[in-house]
């Protein structure tokens, strides 16, 4: 416990701008998603092992709560695949490249590409909850 | 420099196929994973999938083999990055192999039950 709080006040206490962003955000969408990953196994697969319960596990999925969740959900898979092909292009391609400039300037780089392929989806799947 | 992290205490060699396996898998999920998001969650939407859905997406073998792909590289890119990160905050030697014990059980049942699923198909509900 006491050091789950020296990890959580080292992570806002340290000033690690773009590149320390970049890591925590990518650490929080991918537990994001392999939780909803693990949960999305099951339910799917209901459709094997117990076929009446699928949709029972989609009516939930189609409430507006869900709905918002989801919204979250597809930013975090957009963003944890961007800044993932980041990684593994400097990590594979260019280590060299790992160097606090160009890690700023692809952070940005990184976030802008998934905000622009999460805009329209998010438009598109906000107008669907709100027709209902 | 490069991020690969060898874990002390670890075998180097394994970690470093498990760093490579990350890089790999990653890339490959980026089109499968963004291909599957872009046409369930935003061009069909869940209003409109049932479990007939389910079961016309998987009369064809082209997407059965691409859910498996799916289930077998995201689960398990998930399951050692879920790993990874534990191990960033769980030092001691017993508790990681114990954790690791616990990770490698739940990532063998969570793949069988989804793979089983998609080999055996939808069921008609009775």
């Amino acid at each position: 416990m006491a050091q789950l709080k020296t990890v959580l006040t080292g992570y806002t206490a340290y000033r690690g701008r773009e590149g320390q962003a970049a890591f925590l955000l990518h650490r929080i969408c991918g537990l994001g998603v392999v939780l909803f990953l693990t949960i999305h196994i099951l339910d799917t697969a209901t459709v094997y092992f117990i076929p009446a319960l699928y949709k029972e596990a989609i009516a939930l999925y189609r409430s507006p709560l869900f709905g918002i969740g989801e919204i979250f959900l597809i930013f975090c898979v957009l963003y944890h695949g961007a800044n993932g092909l980041r990684i593994a292009f400097f990590d594979l391609a260019a280590p060299r490249l790992w160097t606090i400039p160009s890690q700023r300037r692809s952070f940005w780089i990184t976030l802008g590409v998934a905000l622009a392929l999460w805009l329209p989806a998010a438009l598109v799947m906000i107008i669907r909850i709100l027709a209902g | 420099m490069n991020t690969n992290p060898s874990l002390p205490g670890s075998t180097g060699k394994i970690e470093t196929i498990a760093w490579v396996a990350m890089r790999i898998s990653g890339i490959a999920l980026v089109l499968l994973l963004f291909g599957h998001v872009l046409i369930q969650d935003v061009l069909v939407g869940v209003q409109r999938i049932d479990i007939d859905y389910v079961a016309g997406r998987w009369a064809s073998p082209f997407w059965r083999i691409y859910d498996f792909l799916l289930l077998a590289l995201a689960f398990t890119h998930g399951m050692n990055g879920l790993r990874r990160v534990l191990n960033d905050y769980i030092h001691p030697p017993r508790s990681r192999r114990l954790l690791n014990g616990l990770l490698l059980g739940f990532w063998l049942v969570v793949t069988l039950i989804g793979g089983i699923a998609i080999i055996g198909g939808v069921r008609s509900v009775p």
